[in-house]
């Protein structure tokens, strides 16, 4: 038995070899996108980990302020390592500076070596022992290998570090042998770094270490409830949930689209095995009535989707650790996204999610296979080694049309309301996965609608007086919907997929270009990186000679809300109270706050994330304490996934805080604009300043924009070929099909060339339904992509923009790559050796 | 006579510390200052070392257990130019050990700067790191010790009575390490201090009582006169007495200083210079971990008396890790001879040469 199964496989492969590789193929594919996302994403998300464990060590707790502005007095660092249970806390300060006249400020960390031993040993000092230089005590700064190099400084050279207006002049004492060797980072002793840079009293960070036998869960419970409402304890395994929400929708959304190339995969699979079973029905019905059992009929199709599905899947994680490798040499870890440090990571695979991605690859194949194989077990035999294959063996009859008085329309009309009702869901553990239920649902109502919109068509079609061969591709593609259904339906997901992807790129694209009108008012932008701006510009900006009609500070920062979620954005504005749209694009109405409470305005993020809404009294973790703030309305952002929230300068100044701008958006006094850049040159080169302009910023930002969409349009391309080629797969297998009746035509005077053209008519009309009901699915999956899935994996909102000569020019493009692939098929056609086909079926 | 520290001082840091820019101007130790309590309990942090060292010995129904936690504070000479509270100015080291006979020597550590985990007071005995604390309180029942300590593997909680008045130890308090008058240090001992408290070995709490003896000591001086190292003494005896013996070593073993202090039990003290005091080694004890061999069996005499010590555990070996590594012999020891009881003997600089 398992002889002749193998046989049969083999046999197979050899009369098939086209449509099984590229069945293979389509899952190798579908594997490779998969498992490359997978293994950039792990090890992009381990790289930022052990960058983080090196630089914050191995804590089982750490102390912060909620306010990026704020810090950890001392003296509660020195109350927490009074606790029983605190075997050390390790206090931080984590700065940036400026070396020398560099321009990128770098990661300074102030450590006390004592404590730092027990929880980030591995941001050690290693003092040079040829300079005579001072030790960390005394001053001395401790570069990591990679920053050494970069700067191009040795052990014993004197350095400058800038943070705003306060300097330190000090040597490098040695380096940091145990950081990573892409780590950019100084060390130097905590005193040092308050005394030069501050906070005054404070550290950044206490990070904690406590004794085995303590709960971690209650010593933090019973520790929160003590603490001033300025500060939290995060426990470490909320900074790898961080680490992970970062990235995470983003990745999710990446997956789906490499399962929609699996999917494609299976739908080839389906129609490479369900031509074969047609093809053999003859075969399998002389097997069968020699004794083999309709169990092992369907068994043996389910066997060789198998043996397309594991071939496949090994050569995609293959295929996939090639791609990850090349990917993140180009892209990097985040594919463009912008979320992790642009490095290289190292692709180290992992046992069981390779074998996960083995096994879908397989279920997908087998998934395939499953119609195919229920066919064949239901042909009944004796018709079956008459007429051939059925199409609907239960009925029990020969090739049928389809009863065209059955409402066939009201069960796509019923999965059409289930997937409306799916999209309404709300999210489901932070993912739109209601949203991506009602994709799938889309697309099987596409493909299951195929056969009704193809027989609705040509039905007419072929009412119609035409010419003989095109009379006779009609009639084919009307009469055997169920082939033309088969044919379509990669071609149907592929397009769909790629029109909703270019639908929501296209409608995000122009909202980010409006929104970019909207936030970037002024001419000139003038940032400095993390650092806050020098006062002497401050201060030159408002004398009268400064060729500015108008400047306006902002002051960046960030708050913790909840530990286990990235920072919010915190902007300090010089905006006004009463008129906070001139700057601000709101979603909605702009509430009027009562005069004596700070309003504050939120992003769309922000609103959708931790469910506030305007009008609300919000308690911000501000300054150290917690302040009650008016929520005045709620504007849109897509440069922070994470939130961000406004406060005018007025506001934060009232509430006692010390407004340190970062960026400045400058209005040259008119005429002046060649005179600005220059007034301002010796401010950018001196402090390391960045300044734009609001075009260049407008450009760049598109162009970050389009980097992160890259990898979508490269699995849409994929998508699109798979389809295309299923198209040519499943025709070539239809003129095999067909082989009698195209002889018996060739018999009545169609010479090769009508045969062929009807043939890629046929391919054509398919494309062209299978185009048709495509860009129908690739409408509804876009409007849900951009009205589901979007608000609920990233937390904006965009009004729908369909680019319909991009999106019809695409359709035309791939009817003519289908009319090409039907010619391969066509080519089928000139092979049949007219005479042995009719003597075989006699 | 403590004299890790001056030794181990410049040890400590060396892969972090070494001479300050500018040398630092430490004041030295002179004879005839009179020592002012409880103020003199606290830190002088001026000077360039000072620890307070308890040991003792809590009573058993099968052995004594022996306990020591010892406060070293340094002054290293580093970040003297920076004007912050949080500069590495002051260093202080913690050290505990328990000695359990039969079983182990357990021993932990903590380090910290002053005002960065780790405290002390100018004006009386009250020091800590996190939550190991040294001080003393005034009650109406009188003054005491408070001792705390935690670590992974026991803890204690003990409350030091005195039961007899401080031990100035050389001339009021000036005690002479060496031959040239400036070496030397502030002592002051305070022997047989009733002990009660909680001990917590693996989890197991128990109550305890026993004897310990406490030490202060202050001084910037170094180890002089070509010494490598040391052996100390310091019993309760059981008559009420104390005494308090040390010798140093140069590298051949040969004594070059040695120094004694007996109390008897009516409280009379009397002090033996170096010819009147000898170290004789009787038994010694190879370490396989360090490959030391320690003269853990000595034979001290000092005027008309003989002792002979004998550890309740050869292995009270003990090794610093932090910053650098320290290995040396400090253990609850039995005495026998002319005059009986139990205290601490330390044995240091057997681990090969002490390195300045």
């Amino acid at each position: 038995m398992t002889l002749l199964a193998w046989w049969l496989v083999r046999a197979q492969f050899r009369t098939r070899r086209a449509a099984t590789l590229l069945s293979m193929l389509a899952i190798a594919l579908g594997v490779a996108l998969g498992y490359a996302i997978h293994l950039i994403n792990d090890a992009a998300l381990t790289d930022f980990n052990r960058a983080l464990k090196t630089v914050q060590g191995d804590p089982d707790a750490v102390l912060a302020a909620r306010d990026s502005a704020g810090s950890v007095p001392l003296a509660t660092v020195n109350a927490i390592a009074r606790d029983p249970a605190v075997l050390v806390i390790a206090p931080v300060i984590d700065t940036r500076v400026r070396i020398d006249r560099w321009r990128t400020p770098f990661r300074l960390i102030g450590i006390d070596v004592f404590s730092a031993a027990a929880v980030m040993p591995r941001l050690l000092p290693r003092r040079d022992e040829r300079a005579a230089t001072k030790s960390i005590f005394d001053g001395g700064v401790y570069a990591s290998p990679a920053l050494l190099d970069k700067l191009g400084l040795q052990a014993g050279a004197t350095v400058t570090l800038v943070r705003g207006e306060h300097e330190w002049l000090t040597t490098i004492a040695g380096d940091l042998p145990a950081v990573g060797p892409d780590e950019l980072l100084l060390v130097a002793d905590i005193a040092w770094v308050q005394d030069r840079f501050g906070p005054v009293g404070a550290v950044s960070e206490g990070r904690v270490r406590l004794a085995p036998n303590t709960d971690l869960a209650s010593w933090r419970a019973a520790l929160a409830a003590r603490l001033p409402a300025g500060l939290l304890i995060r426990a470490a395994d909320d900074d790898s949930t961080r680490v992970a929400n970062v990235s995470r929708a983003y990745r999710v959304n990446l997956n789906v689209l490499a399962l929609v190339a699996l999917l494609t995969g299976a739908f080839l699979v389906f129609a490479t095995q369900l031509t074969a079973v047609a093809q053999r029905s003859a075969q399998f019905a002389l097997l069968g009535v020699l004794g083999l059992s309709p169990r092992m009929r369907l068994l043996q199709v389910v066997l060789e989707g198998l043996a397309i599905g594991v071939p496949g899947a090994l050569l995609g994680l293959g295929l996939g650790y090639l791609l990850a490798i090349a990917f993140t040499r180009l892209l990097g870890g985040d594919l463009g996204g912008g979320y992790f440090l642009a490095s290289a990571p190292l692709i180290v695979p992992e046992l069981a999610p390779t074998l996960g991605f083995l096994a879908l690859g397989c279920a997908a194949s087998l998934a395939g296979a499953l119609y195919p194989a229920y066919l064949n077990r239901r042909q009944p035999l004796a018709q079956a080694l008459k007429m051939g294959f059925s199409q609907n063996p239960r009925a029990g009859g020969a090739i049928r049309t389809i009863r065209t008085t059955r409402p066939r329309g009201l069960r796509p009309l019923l999965l059409v309301l289930v997937a409306l009702g799916l999209a309404q869901l709300p999210p489901i553990v932070e993912l739109p996965l209601g949203g991506y239920a009602a994709i799938a649902l889309v697309l099987v109502i596409g493909v299951g609608s195929a056969p009704l919109v193809t027989q609705c068509v040509f039905g007419w079609f072929a009412g119609c007086r035409l010419p003989a061969a095109q009379q006779i591709a009609v009639q084919n593609v009307a009469q055997a919907p169920l082939m033309a259904q088969v044919a379509a339906s990669g071609l149907i997901v592929s397009f769909a997929l790629t029109a909703s992807m270019v639908i929501m790129v296209s409608s995000f694209r122009v909202a980010v270009d409006h929104w970019l009108d909207h936030v970037l008012p002024a001419p000139l932008y003038l940032r400095s990186k993390g650092t806050p701006l020098p006062q002497e510009l401050l201060a030159a900006l408002t004398r009268p000679e400064a060729p500015f009609a108008r400047v306006e500070r902002t002051a960046y920062g960030s708050l913790t809300i909840d530990s286990q979620r990235p920072n919010v954005a915190l902007l300090v504005r010089e905006i006004e109270r009463s008129n906070p749209a001139a700057r601000l694009p709101f979603t909605g109405p702009v509430l009027a706050s009562p005069a004596d409470t700070v309003v504050v305005w939120i992003s769309e993020p922000m609103h959708e994330i931790y469910r506030i809404t305007p009008g609300q009294t919000l308690r911000l973790p501000l300054l150290g304490s917690e302040v009650k703030v008016f929520v005045g309305g709620v504007w849109r952002d897509y440069s922070r996934q994470f939130g961000a929230v406004v406060i005018s300068r007025d506001d934060f100044l009232r509430l006692g805080g010390v407004f340190q701008p970062t960026d400045l958006a400058l209005w040259p006094l008119p005429g002046q604009e060649a005179l600005a850049g220059d007034w301002l040159a010796p401010w950018t080169s001196g402090y390391g300043l960045e300044l734009a302009d609001s075009a260049e910023i407008r450009r760049l930002s598109l162009s970050i924009f389009d980097r992160s969409f890259a990898v979508t349009y490269a699995l849409e391309a994929a998508a699109m070929l798979i389809g295309l080629f299923g198209l040519a797969v499943t025709l070539a297998a239809s003129v095999w099909l067909r082989a009698r009746e195209l002889a018996t035509l060739a018999a009545l005077g169609f010479d090769r060339r009508m045969l062929s053209r009807a043939v890629m008519l046929e391919g054509a009309l398919i494309a062209a339904v299978g185009l048709l009901i495509g860009l129908a699915c690739g409408v509804a999956i876009g409007a849900v992509l951009t009205y589901v899935v979007n608000p609920q994996a990233f937390h904006w909102r965009m009004p729908l923009e369909i680019p319909w000569s991009t999106v019809l020019a695409g359709a035309v493009l791939t009817l003519l790559a289908a009319v090409v692939a039907s010619h391969y098929a066509a080519r089928q056609t000139t092979r049949l050796t007219v005479a042995q086909v009719l003597a075989s079926a006699q | 006579m403590r004299r890790r520290t001056f030794l181990s001082t410049p040890l400590l840091l060396p892969t972090l510390v070494t001479a300050a820019d500018e040398p630092v101007a430490y004041p030295a130790v002179r004879p005839g200052v009179k020592l002012v309590f409880p103020r003199d309990h606290g830190a002088h942090p001026d000077y360039r070392t000072e620890w307070w060292y308890v040991t003792g010995a809590l009573d058993s129904p099968r052995r004594d257990i022996g306990f020591q936690l010892t406060f070293f504070r340094s002054r290293p000479g580093t970040a003297e130019a920076l004007p912050s509270p949080i500069a590495a100015r002051q260093i202080v080291f913690a050290h505990a050990a328990l000695t359990i006979p039969g079983d182990r020597l357990h021993h932990a550590e903590r380090v910290a700067r002053a005002n960065l985990g780790a405290s002390f007071s100018r004006l009386d005995c009250d020091l800590g790191i996190g939550a190991w604390r040294m001080t003393r309180e005034d009650r109406s029942t009188g003054e005491v010790f408070l001792l705390q300590m935690q670590s992974p593997q026991f803890s204690y909680d003990f409350t030091l009575k005195p039961s007899q008045p401080l031990l100035l130890q050389g001339d009021g308090g000036y005690s002479r390490k060496g031959r040239s008058p400036e070496l030397a240090s502030y002592y002051v001992s305070w022997p047989q201090l009733q002990v009660d408290g909680v001990l917590v070995v693996d989890g197991r709490r128990q109550a305890v009582s026993g004897r310990a003896w406490f030490d202060h000591e202050w001084s910037t001086a170094v180890l002089g006169d070509g010494a490598v190292g040391w052996d100390w003494l310091g019993i309760n005896l059981a008559d009420g007495g104390a005494l308090m013996a040390f010798r140093l070593r140069d590298a051949r073993g040969a004594t070059v200083f040695a120094d004694a202090a007996w109390r008897d039990a009516a409280g009379r003290v009397r002090q033996f210079g170096a010819a009147e005091v000898s170290f004789t080694p009787l038994r010694t004890w190879l370490s396989a971990r360090s490959g030391a061999s320690y003269p853990v069996q000595m034979e001290v005499r000092f005027g008309e008396h003989t002792l002979r010590t004998l550890p309740v555990l050869d292995d009270q070996e003990l090794s610093t890790s932090r910053p650098a590594e320290v290995v040396y012999w400090e253990g609850l020891v039995k005495v026998d001879g002319t005059l009986k009881g139990r205290g601490y003997l330390e044995l240091t600089g057997y681990a090969g040469r002490l390195q300045l």
